[in-house]
């Protein structure tokens, strides 16, 4: 090293450089951040992955999906049937009430402030009304809470699942008949109705379960849907 | 009490997952790798950005990094990299100006021999020219004599060939000769 570089480096050390901050901390923080969202993501999407495949191999659809929840909403897949018939969407909620009479006797507030209806129904944790959509009525049902088995369905061997790519985890079911039964929950399994089940679309987003049922395709129902929850 | 920690055993347990070696590793590199960052940068904030989110996208890139190979130019690099960048997107042009601390540094220890080499007069006069300096001699005489960098290391930070910071490194020097002699 010449005498000038010696200088230099002397020089250097003179210098007005600021004092470098403390990174390490900071920076495991967030790496770790970094790294729970990933694995929740991961996880999310494994879960997706696996139940879509579990949906398109039809072996694997009988043996793993005879049974599963989503939110708020039981689903069990049977062989044979339960006699049930047509009813009205609303059938077995009760009266129809206003919004402030549907959400106390609920205890659910309405997450969907759009609608133009003006009747509502509810049973403890649920909280329903039917929406005009493209011409078709849709019930629009709202449960609070993920406690399973305040609602059930039974689908039929021929109908078709497929998760839906809305809110944080979504199915659609389409096709061949299957059956709704409502129950009451709160700790009390009372069945509400039995009846045949048209399409529906369900997902969950936060501590909440979304329903909706009526004569539209799924397209059309995510974008109700969307809509419902922006 | 625990044996020092080597660098090779923090970066392989930091492949591994463990976020507290690779916190070490930070810290063992956070003062070379600010202090080139500031340079390249030409502010402290930027600096500091910098420093922190290439040690960031270090440890992303982790799983790529050869065992065995030399860490801090590969880590100094991607830092570099960083501080680039967000010159680049600020649409400015770097140009620290290298000041002397106004204060000396207090303390019981003797000057080092480098230091006694100057006087307050020749300091001023050798500052004064580094300045005057083209940019890119000023940037490659700042990473190597004053943030301490091999010749390889200047060469990775600001991505351009080894013989490409040996010929602007000598033109410096024979430049700064003249002020200084």
């Amino acid at each position: 090293m010449t005498e000038l570089e010696r200088a230099l480096v002397a020089l250097g050390r003179e210098l007005d450089i600021p004092v470098e901050p403390d990174l390490g901390l900071r920076v495991r923080e967030r790496i770790e951040r970094r790294s729970r969202h990933r694995h929740a993501l991961v996880l999310a999407l494994a879960l997706v992955v696996a139940f879509g495949i579990a949906l398109a191999v039809p072996p694997a659809r009988s043996a793993i999906l005879r049974f599963f929840h989503i939110g708020a909403v039981t689903i069990e897949r049977v062989d044979t049937l339960p006699a049930a018939r047509d009813r009205p969407l609303v059938a077995g909620f009760g009266p129809a009430l206003s919004l402030p009479e549907a959400e106390k006797s609920s205890g659910v507030p309405l997450v969907f402030k759009g609608t133009r209806a003006r009747r509502f129904y509810a049973q403890p944790g649920l909280i329903a009304t039917v929406l005009q959509y493209r011409g078709a009525s849709v019930l629009l049902a709202e449960l609070q809470g993920d406690q399973m088995g305040l609602t059930k369905k039974l689908a039929a061997p021929d109908t078709r699942v497929e998760p839906a790519p809305i809110g944080s985890f979504g199915i659609w079911l389409e096709g061949g008949k299957h059956v709704l039964i409502w129950e009451a929950g709160s700790g009390e399994i009372r069945q509400l109705e039995r009846r045949l089940a048209g399409n529906v679309l369900i997902w969950t987003e936060g501590d909440r379960t979304y329903r909706l049922e009526g004569g539209l395709n799924m397209g059309q129902m995510l974008d109700l849907g969307r809509h419902i929850t922006r | 009490m625990g044996r020092p920690l080597d660098e090779s055993d923090l970066i392989g347990r930091a492949k591994r997952g463990d976020t507290h070696a690779y916190e070490e590793l930070v810290y063992a590199h956070q003062g070379i790798a600010f202090r080139m960052a500031y340079v390249i940068a030409g502010n402290a904030a930027d600096a500091e950005d910098s420093a922190q989110d290439g040690f960031v996208k270090a440890w992303r890139a982790l799983g790529r990094f050869r065992e065995g190979a030399p860490f801090r130019p590969w880590l100094l690099q991607i830092v570099a990299n960083e501080a680039r960048n967000r010159r680049r997107s600020a649409g400015r042009r770097a140009h620290v100006t290298l000041r002397a601390a106004t204060e000396q540094l207090s303390g019981d220890a003797a000057p080092s021999p480098e230091a006694s080499l100057l006087s307050a007069e020749l300091r001023d006069a050798l500052l004064a020219a580094v300045n005057e300096l083209p940019e890119d001699q000023r940037t490659v005489i700042a990473l190597r004599f004053f943030v301490g960098l091999s010749e390889h290391e200047v060469a990775e930070a600001l991505g351009v060939p080894e013989g490409t910071v040996k010929s602007r490194s000598a033109r410096a020097l024979e430049r700064l000769r003249e002020s200084y002699d």
